[in-house]
């Protein structure tokens, strides 16, 4: 049960690569492929809601020994949202027409990675899932005009320095704790010399920041997603930054607490600063992939505000945020480049949701953000987050009103298909607004299993 | 041998962020080269010993064969990331015809120069 997810969308990846993926055949089974691990992993939810995390040895290991597989609510969180995401970028440019031989597989390889890496209890594995993720990211980066692959190159670049500073800090927490399992490195890490750990944290911090384009680590980011087509846009910052928001959760608050704890003036720092330059540079672009990739930067740095808070509000706020933020960003990405009156609607809806109005999903996000404010008895962050939504509706309306009113959006012709794809997209977005209950239960429940 | 292997494994390091900052493509892809190298031997040393090496042991202690595998596993990864570096760097050469970041960026300031002219004529 545990693994099904991950091997349906490994061997659906295995046996893609060699097709050729402009068939329209083949970008149908991969989406077909998709949705069944995203069902595997939907039933895994279910059950993991109803009993408590599960844990399984791969092999017939002993525990101990052989390398864990564990899905507990945050991991089966982020791995449903990370596949649906994937499954609905897969849709829009199967129907569009893909242009590359490699798209479908690529896309497979990383939900195969995205799923393992969520769902995995051994940190040095969690490399090698993140490793194959990433590769298939730089895949797609290149995939769309030549003038793309320069930015490709530095994508890549940029994300492999990352990886490799990850990969010290994995030989490091080896070293000092002797294990590699998550749950014994977060128990032995309180006997560890506090210089050491702190140092280690701080190489964690680096390498997930630079996946997320947070505020210091940004400069790649823009001029990927602006170069980018919609659905590797939609992907890279709908489901390829969960990867960052599910590394900080899980290394900041599950496996270095204390480091955390002590680090958090920094991360509420710099968390505020992405919000405010991700902001400020987004009210002064105009084209639409501009904007949405700046403020991808300012929505990072609420979720890293809300794990700066802490404890179980701030935890709870920054999973939801996270969710939220992706679904938000996936929809508005998506939209970039269409056009009509259902678009127009639907990125509207978009719109209001990175704002935080009711009754859309970014509504949620917001109250929980407001409320890890208040409950780390913080105006400035109050302040803050007022002034980000404040300046967030500047900007997305600012696109909404050159692309739509004024009727500029000429670029490609468009297939209905796409057109109702992301008006479905937008009613998800109402819907979680409107029924958020299961959302917020577990987005409490992946915080209490950090704690 | 702790301060020889930090040594060894900060020269590879620093090597490799010197040529990360060149502007010629293939350096910065040699400069990746010799990082995803620094984070083997750091990944070795994790687990230094200096024991015998971990094959048919009889009776001696080994050294941990836990981090040699790790190594390899990371060595194969840092394979394939370069394979795939270089393929992109020749994509860039045979689309672009130049291997230089600056000229590039250059390219790129040019190329949005003549967005905003669009822009603005609108």
């Amino acid at each position: 049960m545990l693994a099904a997810g991950l091997a349906i969308a490994w061997l659906a990846a295995v046996g893609l690569a060699p097709l050729d993926g402009r068939r329209r055949w083949v970008g149908w089974m991969a989406a077909a492929a998709l949705a069944a691990a995203l069902l595997a992993v939907l039933a895994l939810g279910a059950e993991v809601l109803r009993a408590g995390p599960v844990t399984m040895v791969p092999g017939g290991w002993p525990a101990g020994v052989g390398i864990v597989l564990r899905a507990d609510a945050l991991g089966v969180l982020f791995a449903a949202l990370s596949l649906a995401v994937l499954l609905a970028a897969l849709c829009y440019e199967v129907i569009g027409g893909v242009d590359s031989r490699t798209f479908p597989a690529a896309v497979m390889f990383m939900a195969a990675g995205l799923t393992g890496l969520f769902l995995t209890g051994d940190i040095f594995s969690f490399y090698v899932f993140f490793e194959i993720s990433m590769i298939a990211a730089y895949l797609l980066t290149a995939y769309g005009e030549a003038r793309q692959v320069g930015a490709a190159f530095i994508f890549a670049v940029v994300n492999l320095l990352g990886s490799f500073l990850f990969l010290i800090a994995v030989g490091a927490l080896y070293h000092v704790t002797g294990s590699l399992e998550m749950a014994t490195v977060a128990a032995r890490m309180g006997d560890v010399e506090p210089n050491t750990a702190i140092l280690i944290a701080v190489t964690v911090f680096v390498a997930f920041g630079v996946k997320l384009g947070l505020f210091p680590f940004h400069f790649w980011l823009p001029a990927v997603y602006t170069g980018s087509r919609a659905a590797t846009a939609a992907i890279l910052s709908g489901a390829l930054a969960n990867i960052g928001y599910y590394g900080l959760l899980r290394f900041g608050a599950e496996v270095l607490a204390d480091q955390l704890r002590f680090g958090s003036t920094v991360i509420l720092v710099l968390g505020s600063a992405s919000v405010l330059y991700g902001a400020l540079q987004a009210v002064s672009r105009r084209s639409g992939a501009e904007v949405l990739a700046y403020s991808a930067i300012g929505q990072v740095g609420y979720v890293l505000v809300a794990l700066g808070v802490g404890g179980a509000v701030g935890l709870a706020a920054a999973v939801l945020y996270a969710v939220v933020n992706s679904l938000n960003k996936t929809l508005l990405f998506l939209s970039n480049g269409l056009r009509g009156w259902m678009v127009g609607g639907a990125f509207a809806v978009g719109a209001f949701s990175v704002v935080g109005v009711p009754p859309t999903a970014g509504f949620f996000g917001k109250v929980a953000l407001f409320q890890a404010g208040i409950d780390a008895s913080s105006a400035v962050l109050v302040g803050l987050i007022f002034l980000g939504g404040t300046l967030s509706f500047v900007y997305m309306f600012q696109i909404y009103q050159h692309d739509f009113w004024r009727g500029e959006r000429t670029e490609e012709p468009t297939t209905p298909g796409n057109r109702v794809l992301v008006a479905g997209l937008a009613v998800l977005v109402v819907a979680v607004g409107l029924w958020p209950e299961p959302l917020l239960a577990a987005s409490r429940e992946a915080a209490e299993a950090l704690l | 041998m702790i301060l020889a292997t930090s040594a060894v494994i900060a020269v590879v390091f620093a090597a490799g962020a010197f040529l990360m900052l060149k502007s010629d493509l293939f350096r910065v892809v040699i400069g990746m080269v010799l990082i995803s190298n620094a984070a083997s031997l750091t990944l070795m040393a994790a687990g230094l010993g200096g024991d015998v090496a971990p094959i048919y042991p009889l009776e001696s202690p080994v050294s941990d064969p836990l981090v040699q595998a790790m190594t390899l596993t990371a060595l194969v990864i840092g394979f394939a990331v370069t394979a795939l570096l270089l393929s992109l760097a020749y994509r860039v050469y045979t689309s672009l015809e130049t291997v230089d970041l600056d000229e590039l960026s250059r390219e790129e300031v040019r190329r949005e120069e003549e967005l905003e002219r669009g822009e603005v004529s609108i």
